[in-house]
């Protein structure tokens, strides 16, 4: 096991290879963690995620970019490809499952990818159906997978408005389901007025959102660790 | 004045009576369709149906143009990509590329525009319904279409993940896949100029200032933009979406004759930052006002935009077909009413 300044430069090497978008050092930062007993969740939060929060807040203030952010991203999948084998099974209380995709008449899946990202860095479950989802393959998928989240996205208002459909139609069927969209032309109003659970404008608040979401999650892993 | 002349006037910045309404992007309604008894997937792929579809918003609303596609798959359909229409969709699906033509780096550098580009996919269909259209209606309103940016073009024909990362990692290689896309754009928009359009509108969507840096869009985005605005010889107006306000100096500087913008851009500020004499379009939310919003607040809208300073009140997007009659009527009737007063 590795002494407390070996473990630090360690997460150190993740948390930066994330923002200075390093594949080679998130890798070597993963093998480093794995090789050393370092705890696989540890090394993800703490190293991995807590680079991805940094590249929110720089995002937030208009130093990075998307281009970056997709940059940033493939650092953290770098590094998680090669811890996620190694986690141990997170006991929160949720089952953590999600159904995700990109609405029929939309091609675009960036932010959809970012959301995913966060999801498999929680360990959820992620069912991807992909970009250009026809409407009925989301209600069929929850249903199927009894999947307690589904996050609709869609960039183009041409493609949103089959959004509404979908949430009923899941809400009609699971009304626990809870329902998060995304995309450019969403709002807090059509989020309410759809009956979705949450909403994310963008790539940087799915993001965001998604990031709250994930430190929640790890708030709530740290007070169970505190009370054992 | 009619429609036709006071568009016109505008953009030559003659005296006009009032601000006028109309738009450069998609503008057909649900009702101007059944009127015709048609499909929102048919009319994509036939002259005559998109040209009279295009043509109702005027004749049943009075909005001041006539304007085709309706989709935004023109050039790279002719480039080589498949498109999906969705004909048996229930709703209002608009076609999207079914498949890329550049799948890895490499084919970056052997991607090259068809021969015979001007013959290819819907762009003779294109010109058919630019002449149906300006035979229609086009002694009554100016006649308008619309090109896509080289930067959302190249979004299209290759993954966009890819296009952003190297358009930061490999800057060089994009810029000359962007100075191809211009100039398969320059093509496109030379046949709808020879079709008779008296304006066109270069959409550059997928460069909003949420997505890249102003540094990347004056780097790299900004010269491809630059040539295909500065061969267009009608009148030519740049689109931008998102929060445009960082960026509208380059987009003036692009040289276009008119800039247009959505509800994300602080119009009062665009204005100030342009001068009094720059032609700013815009700014109406295309959903949330026109479609979703009460006839009262599609008024209030109008008059916000023009208050703001806004040269033609113009929906910052495609007009959603959905758009319930009355908030079209209303839209109009204020204008008429307003639009004067400044």
């Amino acid at each position: 096991m590795a002494d407390d300044a070996r473990k630090k430069e360690i997460l150190e090497k993740l948390r930066n290879g994330v923002i200075q978008y390093d594949e080679d050092a998130c890798r070597e930062g993963a093998n480093a963690a794995v090789a050393e007993g370092l705890d696989a969740n540890e090394a993800i939060f703490d190293g991995l995620v807590s680079g991805m929060e940094e590249v929110g807040r720089l995002f937030e203030a208009q130093e990075y970019f998307v281009p970056e952010i997709l940059m940033c991203a493939d650092a953290l999948y770098a590094g998680l490809d090669i811890l996620k084998p190694h986690c141990k099974q997170m006991d929160l209380g949720v089952k953590g499952s999600v159904v995700i995709g990109t609405v029929e008449g939309d091609v675009h899946d960036i932010g959809k990818n970012l959301v995913k990202m966060m999801f498999d860095v929680a360990g959820f479950h992620v069912y991807d159906l992909g970009r250009d989802v026809p409407l009925d393959k989301f209600v069929d998928e929850q249903l199927k997978t009894d999947s307690e989240l589904v996050c609709l996205s869609a960039m183009m208002t041409t493609s949103m408005v089959g959004m509404p459909k979908v949430i009923e139609k899941i809400k009609a069927k699971n009304p626990d389901c809870m329902i998060m969209i995304g995309g450019a032309p969403t709002s807090k109003d059509l989020a309410d007025k759809w009956g979705a659970d949450g909403y994310a404008e963008d790539a940087s608040n799915a993001l965001k959102e998604a990031i709250k979401m994930v430190a929640f999650l790890k708030k709530l892993r740290d007070e169970k660790a505190a009370k054992q | 004045m009619n429609s036709r002349e006071r568009v016109l006037k505008l953009f030559k910045k003659e005296a006009i009576d009032r601000v006028p309404c109309f738009s450069g992007m998609g503008n057909i309604t649900e009702t101007g369709i059944n009127e015709l008894g048609y499909k929102f997937a048919g009319i994509h792929l036939d002259a005559k149906q998109m040209a009279a579809t295009a043509a109702t918003t005027y004749k049943l609303f009075g909005f001041e143009c006539g304007v085709v596609p309706v989709d935004l798959c023109v050039e790279a359909e002719a480039m080589g990509c498949v498109i999906n229409v969705y004909p048996h969709a229930e709703g209002i699906l608009y076609p999207t590329i079914k498949e890329k033509l550049i799948h890895n780096e490499a084919e970056m550098d052997t991607i090259r525009i068809p021969d015979g580009f001007s013959e290819k996919g819907r762009i003779p269909m294109m010109r058919e319904a630019i002449k149906l259209l300006k035979a229609d209606i086009g002694n009554d309103v100016a006649v308008g279409s619309y090109v896509l940016g080289p930067f959302t073009l190249a979004g299209q024909i290759m993954e966009l993940n890819d296009l952003l990362k190297l358009s930061f990692k490999k800057a060089d290689k994009v810029a000359k896949l962007l100075d191809l896309c211009a100039d398969a754009i320059i093509l496109t928009a030379k046949e709808f100029e020879k079709a008779g359009v008296d304006y066109i509108t270069v959409r550059e969507m997928g460069a909003t200032s949420d997505v890249l840096s102003p540094r990347v869009f004056k780097n790299l985005i900004m010269p491809p933009l630059q040539k295909v605005i500065k061969s267009i010889s009608c009148h030519s107006v740049l689109h931008i979406c998102g929060k445009t306000n960082d960026i509208v100096t380059f987009m003036m500087e692009a040289g276009p004759t008119a800039i247009s913008v959505e509800q994300k851009n602080d119009v009062a500020e665009s204005r100030k930052k342009l001068g009094s004499d720059a032609l700013i379009f815009g700014n109406v939310d295309a959903y949330n006002v026109l479609v979703s919003g009460s006839e009262d607040l599609v008024r209030s809208t109008v008059r916000k935009c023009i208050d703001d300073g806004v040269s033609a009140v113009w929906p910052g997007c495609d007009i959603w077909p959905t758009i319930p009659p009355q908030n079209m009527k209303a839209m109009m009737d204020e204008i008429t009413r307003y639009g004067g007063k400044k």
